[in-house]
């Protein structure tokens, strides 16, 4: 691998990069810490976890969070699928990336804002629905790049010889193109998901009087303070965050191309 | 074979899955046949989610939802579609009946229908028709709110470090630059200045509550040179963040509410809540009926019981305990001859912060506005305060 | 009806493509022209009826907002400016220098504090540099300081910190696509024909990671610009930027006003990036990552 040196010749730059990280993950620190923190005699505890499942709000966030991020983790992943076919059979590429990328340039709060006047004026009222839409919107652009990404890994030699063997475009792409964009798709899923689990701004202008997570710990902040068991409620937040994270990096890992199965299977058609 | 086959079928798989869930998650939990009052509420009218004596009085449950303060969250409760038709009873610091009469979102409430209403003296006391404290609860000499919590506001500080003060003055004092604190609120900083700067005569103000835009101007003219000065270390606008305030000692003066003073306490932090020769910034928490024409009779009925247990003793004594405001005055004696419920420590603790509520309502200050006839002007001063 | 039949998958196939690109649409970019439309609406009450009225423009230009819009570009181009310095050195090395696996594991990692929710994120910076915060502490303990400092928390230097902790990790990906994409047969070009490692850098690595640049600095731009809790939670006394004075609009329901302030913000926005798209190529942007069939 010509240019790369190795890990112990580029140690000041590895330094640099550990100490901005450390400073990124600073703010992280204290709430973990908190969220463990005994009261009075003892040191650690993990009671405000167990705290947590006795509070009605915080339930009932939990369950809205849980059900948006399941429709989110599909339904965005699902159109950034699409999107990236788009930008490949459909004629205009550069003007498709350009508006599925729109979301990240707007502000969250223009976002929500504009979203809710559509509602308003549509007479809808805010759901589940209304908040998983603005948040497949902020997601959107993040899962297309990334099955962009993945998909330009795909040698196009195999798409070609399923073309060659009979198969048609979509069947070839069932067949060949899906199993091995799967874990790029995967990633999507995840990404998606943390998305979604910690979208405030866009949310919070959206959602009437329903709460997510990070809303109900955010106007929990505004009104009447936090508590250990919200400190617990952020833990176990940036927790999941770091877990999906975990896991979209094990599925995205560098593999050597690999035998596709599948072609075998074309051939056979 | 059909080239659609296998399409079809996962085709059919995905669209089902996803139908099943979208069905899921926009079906409505909270259910409203079995019996259910929806309860919108700031957060303090929330007794720490035990509502077990109202049901078991009533056979009703209830479902607090939790909204902001703020005039936009009030409507997203009511006006953004459908709410009108979701929530019975939304509580929220009185005051706002101008913007939601006019637009109909609530009903007046008949007060024949509250026992508990006659035996809590301090409505008509404090609350009273002609007495300023009316417009926390009603409007044109009808009512439409249930003042279930009532309080006076003035400021903290941290006697270690300033010794004792007694006028919101010390807000303003240049002995303590750069260690003060206000609120983000034109209703509550904004009115105190106003207060102070009457009584200090260094404007002239006719109601503090009330003020012109000519008052209000010269209040917020006072405070921006408070602000190019030096004087403000920050404004705040989160109760977590006024708490941090107090408890990490950043600042030393800073006007904010009497619970912050009773959090930073339990932290160890001896904080101390003033009372300045000024007066006090009076409010009160006003319940109001939401306006649901196709409401049934039996859950009107339902929600007035609500209302009514929310004057009652053990609800007083409950949110006098847990927030630090004075409730009603069944509440003291309820907490004290009901030692199974309350221990004899809160008892004497509902009892000394009534005792110590009543007489900042008999001192007087001014009652806090939130609706102002200004209203606009005072916003858009006090983003000028802001961006100074 | 033979072509119907041959035709429908075709209709089919086209509808399900285009199905993102009208969702986008739908919600994205026409909500954003109503609430241009909306802009010029007047405020009844607790409501907003149609209307054509300039009045919400007027009181953003006569009032303090227009210096609250000032001073958020100028604090905007500020912290991005400071974090592409940050950021490029970095995206260089995770570009070109390092092993890949361990770039993508770092890349993932700054990925991470730039998705968790703001105010996990920010609520600690208080407790952190406070006047008795742990920093202030650390500097005492070593005789660093006589006093506490003043100037970490609720001041210009907070309100840095936060953007720049929250926006810079995410200008690091444009930056490490665009200087992946630099084919690295033009650097060992420059190379060989005599030039140094530095003018190498300026002269042919910059130039192509143009595109790069400009998407981080349009990142960045966005993020700070319209960031609304970094001022509430760090900033000063009523350190008012765009993302707040739009919320604090629509606390008290003035939302054709709300509206006029989003409207300025987003067609800022779209300047740029119609500017990005039609300077630069986006392939040259995208790279490896795009494969054009066919083209």
């Amino acid at each position: 691998m010509t240019g790369r040196a190795p890990f112990y010749r580029t140690w000041p730059m590895w330094l640099i990069i550990g100490a901005t990280i450390s400073f990124l993950y600073m703010p992280l620190v204290p709430a973990l810490l908190l969220s463990v923190r005994g009261e009075g005699a003892e040191d650690f505890t993990f009671r405000w976890f167990y705290e947590l499942w006795h509070i009605p709000l915080v339930l009932k966030a939990l369950r809205a969070t849980a059900m948006i991020a399941l429709l989110v983790g599909l339904i965005a992943p699902i159109l950034g699928l699409l999107a990236a076919l788009s930008i490949r059979e459909l004629r205009l590429p550069r003007l498709i990336l350009l508006i599925m990328l729109l979301p990240l340039f707007i502000p969250g709060v223009s976002m929500g804002l504009a979203c809710a006047f559509l509602f308003r004026l549509l007479d809808v009222p805010p759901s589940l629905l209304t908040i998983t839409i603005v948040q497949v919107l902020w997601a959107l652009p993040f899962a297309t790049l990334i099955i962009l990404t993945i998909m330009s890994t795909v040698d196009p030699v195999y798409l070609e010889a399923a073309y060659l063997s009979g198969a048609s475009r979509w069947r070839a792409f069932c067949d060949i193109e899906l199993p091995l964009i799967a874990p790029g798709v995967f990633g999507a899923i995840s990404f998606s998901v943390i998305i979604s689990v910690n979208e405030t701004v866009r949310t919070s202008v959206v959602q009437g009087a329903w709460n997510t997570i990070p809303t109900y710990i955010w106007s929990t902040y505004k009104q009447i303070g936090l508590s250990p068991a919200l400190y617990a409620l952020m833990a176990l937040v940036i927790l999941l965050t770091v877990a999906l994270a975990g896991f979209y990096l094990l599925l995205n890992r560098p593999k050597r191309p690999a035998k596709v199965p599948a072609i075998t299977q074309a051939s056979e058609m | 074979m059909h080239k659609f086959d296998r399409i079809n079928r996962r085709d059919a798989l995905y669209l089902g899955l996803t139908g099943l869930l979208a069905s899921a998650a926009l079906h409505v939990p909270q259910s409203r046949a079995a019996g259910t009052i929806n309860f919108a509420d700031i957060g303090v009218g929330d007794p720490g989610g035990d509502w077990s004596k109202f049901t078991a009085a009533t056979g009703y449950g209830v479902n607090l939802v939790s909204m902001g303060n703020a005039p936009s969250a009030v409507l997203n409760v009511l006006v953004a579609g459908g709410g009108q038709g979701t929530y019975d009873i939304i509580n929220i610091v009185g005051g706002m009946q101008k913007p939601l009469v006019e637009n109909d979102l609530v009903v007046p409430i008949d007060t024949s229908r509250i026992p508990n209403w006659s035996k809590d003296t301090y409505i008509e006391e404090f609350l009273g028709k002609g007495k300023p404290g009316f417009q926390f609860i009603g409007l044109n000499d009808k009512i439409y709110g249930v003042p279930t919590v009532l309080q006076g506001d003035s400021f903290a500080y941290l006697p270690e470090k300033t010794g004792p003060l007694d006028s919101y003055a010390a807000l303003f004092d240049p002995k303590w630059k750069g260690y003060v604190a206000l609120e983000d609120n034109y209703t509550t900083a904004g009115q105190k200045t106003g207060l102070y700067l009457k009584k200090a005569g260094l404007a002239t103000i006719n109601n503090p509550d009330d003020m012109t835009k000519g008052e209000f101007k010269t209040v917020i003219d006072f405070l921006i040179e408070q602000k190019k000065a030096g004087q403000f270390r920050v404004i705040w606008n989160s109760f977590e963040q006024a708490v941090n305030l107090i408890t990490s000692k950043e600042v030393y003066v800073i006007d904010c509410w009497e619970p912050m003073v009773f959090v930073a306490k339990s932290k160890g932090v001896n904080a101390v809540y003033a009372d300045p020769k000024e007066g006090y910034l009076l409010w009160a928490m006003a319940a109001y009926l939401v306006n649901n024409p196709s409401r049934t009779e039996e859950q009107t009925a339902a929600a007035y019981g609500l209302l009514d247990f929310m004057l009652g003793g053990w609800y007083g004594a409950k949110i006098t305990g847990l927030r630090g405001y004075m409730t009603n005055p069944q509440a003291p004696e309820y907490a004290k001859s009901n030692s199974a419920e309350f221990s004899a420590e809160d008892a004497k603790k509902v009892e000394e912060i009534t005792a110590n509520v009543r007489r900042k309502f008999q001192q007087g200050g001014t009652w806090q506005n939130r609706w102002p006839t200004e209203v606009e002007f005072y916003e858009s001063e006090w983003a000028r305060f802001k961006a100074a | 009806m033979q072509w119907a039949r041959r035709a429908w998958p075709r209709v089919t196939r086209a509808g399900l493509l285009s199905l993102p690109v009208i969702f986008v649409l739908a919600f994205l970019v026409l909500p954003l022209c109503l609430t241009i439309v909306i802009s010029f609406w007047e405020r009844v009450g607790m409501k907003f009826r149609p209307a054509l009225s300039l009045a919400s423009y007027a009181a953003i230009i006569e009032g303090a907002r227009l210096q609250v819009l000032q001073r958020s570009m100028i604090v905007a181009v500020e912290a991005t400016a400071l974090s592409l310095l940050i950021a490029y050195p970095i995206a260089y090395f995770l570009a070109r220098k390092a092993q890949p696996h361990a770039a993508r594991v770092v890349l993932v990692l700054f990925t991470i504090p730039f998705l968790i929710n703001y105010i996990v994120r920010n609520v600690a910076w208080t407790s952190l540099l406070g006047r008795n915060g742990t920093i202030n502490d650390i500097l005492s303990a070593f005789g660093l300081i006589d006093a506490p400092l003043d100037w970490l928390l609720y001041s210009d230097f907070a309100v840095f910190v936060g953007l720049i902790s929250s926006y810079m990790p995410f200008m690091i990906f444009p930056l490490v696509l665009s200087i992946g994409a630099i084919d690295k047969q033009y650097l060992e070009a420059s190379a060989l024909l005599g030039a140094r490692p530095a003018t190498t850098f300026l002269r042919i690595v910059i130039p192509l990671s143009l595109p790069g640049i400009f998407a981080a600095l349009i990142f960045g731009f966005v993020g700070s610009f319209g960031e609304s809790a970094v001022p509430i939670i760090m900033g000063g006394v009523g350190y008012e930027l765009v993302g707040n004075t739009i919320t604090s609009s629509m606390d008290v329901l003035n939302y054709p006003l709300a509206a006029a302030l989003s409207s300025i913000v987003v067609i800022i926005m779209l300047l740029l990036m119609l500017s990005w798209y039609f300077i630069f190529d986006m392939r040259a942007f995208l790279g490896k990552v795009l494969q054009w069939r066919g083209s």
